[in-house]
């Protein structure tokens, strides 16, 4: 299994967690949008490495742009009355979920072949 | 040795490095988000505190009651002290009657007498689905208790109280959140004041056409009740009376006012 990436995600996390930076309460719902969107992508490239389908332009592309159109769409909703927030919630947290299973069915399936190769040498 | 699995990972996978990178952002962003979330939440009343608070609250209240009864059993002991050295001479006498009429005319004593009761209480009743009466019409508020009270005073009330609250001269009607401060006790409904002077008079003030029950009545009837009595107590005021700004102005008044404002002490 591959941890580079969560270890980067907690390093992120704890540098900028102590990092004194708080956005304005306004712009919370947003950013809160943007880094769901941020995740999504991260679980949508694991998937794609682990299927063999990786594209680094697509992934870096599709992380920045995702992420700033998730947070334009939510900003477009709040000026215009409709709840596109809720749209860009649902989506996204529907996709996690299929590239999460995704994701946790390919490490089973590892690990099971990985106990039998064990089991076949002894 | 853990670095090469690293490595071989690296190698092997060409999607781990651009994934890592993107994942420090991602990290980045959930540690800006969180705090972000986490700085509204300090910023508004933490809802866990409501319920001590309000115990806190109820507390105070208690208090003040226990300590306005207290008040006024004190200014009934200071009266009698007052009777008691009146009679020492006819000059003391005469004095002691001057100081029992102002404090019974400031609304110190406890009074008796015919009036009415008037009963204002919120309406049970809610506005019909789409109706353009506003909610707010089904409840009394401290503008309500204000012109009852005014007209009562027109009407030639001589002493009135909201709740066994006295009114007196500088006594407020003021709203606060759900309730009513009268004298700076919190009251709710149903609110009853109690009014001394002639009934009948006092009554046909009140239900003058277009007058200060119209409005409500017309919101429910059930809301307003207006009662003649024979006879009704009207407590002192136990308030504060300590004046720190406002001095008497004249030679012997200030002796006079002085003199009042221990007793009422």
């Amino acid at each position: 299994m591959n941890w580079l990436p969560v270890i980067a995600l907690l390093l992120g996390f704890f540098i900028f967690y102590f990092v004194p930076l708080v956005l304005p309460s306004d712009y919370a719902p947003y950013l809160s949008l943007a880094t769901l969107s941020g995740l999504d992508s991260i679980l949508g490239g694991i998937r794609a490495g682990i299927e063999g389908k990786f594209h680094v332009d697509v992934f870096v592309s599709g992380f920045i742009f995702n992420t700033l159109l998730a947070a334009l769409l939510a900003y477009l909703g709040d000026q215009i009355g409709v709840d596109l927030f809720l749209a860009a919630v649902v989506t996204l947290g529907g996709r996690m979920f299929l590239n999460l299973s995704l994701i946790r069915r390919y490490y089973l399936t590892q690990w099971n072949l990985s106990r039998q190769r064990d089991a076949e040498r002894t | 040795m853990s670095l090469n699995v690293f490595l071989s990972s690296i190698r092997n996978n060409p999607w781990v490095t651009p994934v890592t990178v993107m994942a420090l952002v991602l990290g980045a962003l959930l540690a800006v988000s969180l705090k972000t979330q986490q700085s509204i939440r300090s910023t508004s009343l933490p809802s866990n505190r409501f319920s001590g608070l309000a115990a806190a609250y109820r507390d105070q209240q208690e208090q003040l009651k226990m300590a306005n009864e207290e008040i006024s059993k004190l200014r009934e002991r200071t009266t009698q002290y007052e009777n008691e050295m009146a009679s020492a001479s006819e000059k003391t006498k005469l004095l002691n009657e001057a100081l029992q009429e102002a404090k019974f005319l400031a609304g110190l004593t406890e009074v008796e007498g015919p009036g009415v009761e008037v009963v204002l209480q919120d309406s049970k009743k809610r506005p019909p689905a789409n109706s353009p009466i506003d909610i707010e019409n089904y409840i009394i508020h401290d503008s309500d208790l204000q012109r009852v009270v005014n007209e009562l005073h027109a009407a030639g009330a001589e002493a009135v109280a909201i709740n066994g609250q006295r009114i007196i001269a500088n006594t407020a009607i003021r709203c606060v959140g759900p309730t009513v401060q009268v004298n700076g006790i919190a009251l709710s409904s149903p609110y009853v004041i109690s009014a001394i002077g002639d009934p009948d008079t006092l009554v046909s003030a009140l239900n003058l056409p277009q007058g200060v029950l119209t409005d409500i009545q017309a919101i429910d009837p059930n809301m307003v009740k207006v009662v003649k009595k024979d006879k009704i107590r009207i407590p002192a005021y136990t308030g504060s009376l300590v004046f720190r700004y406002a001095k008497p102005v004249g030679i012997t008044a200030s002796n006079a006012g002085k003199e009042e404002e221990k007793s009422a002490r």
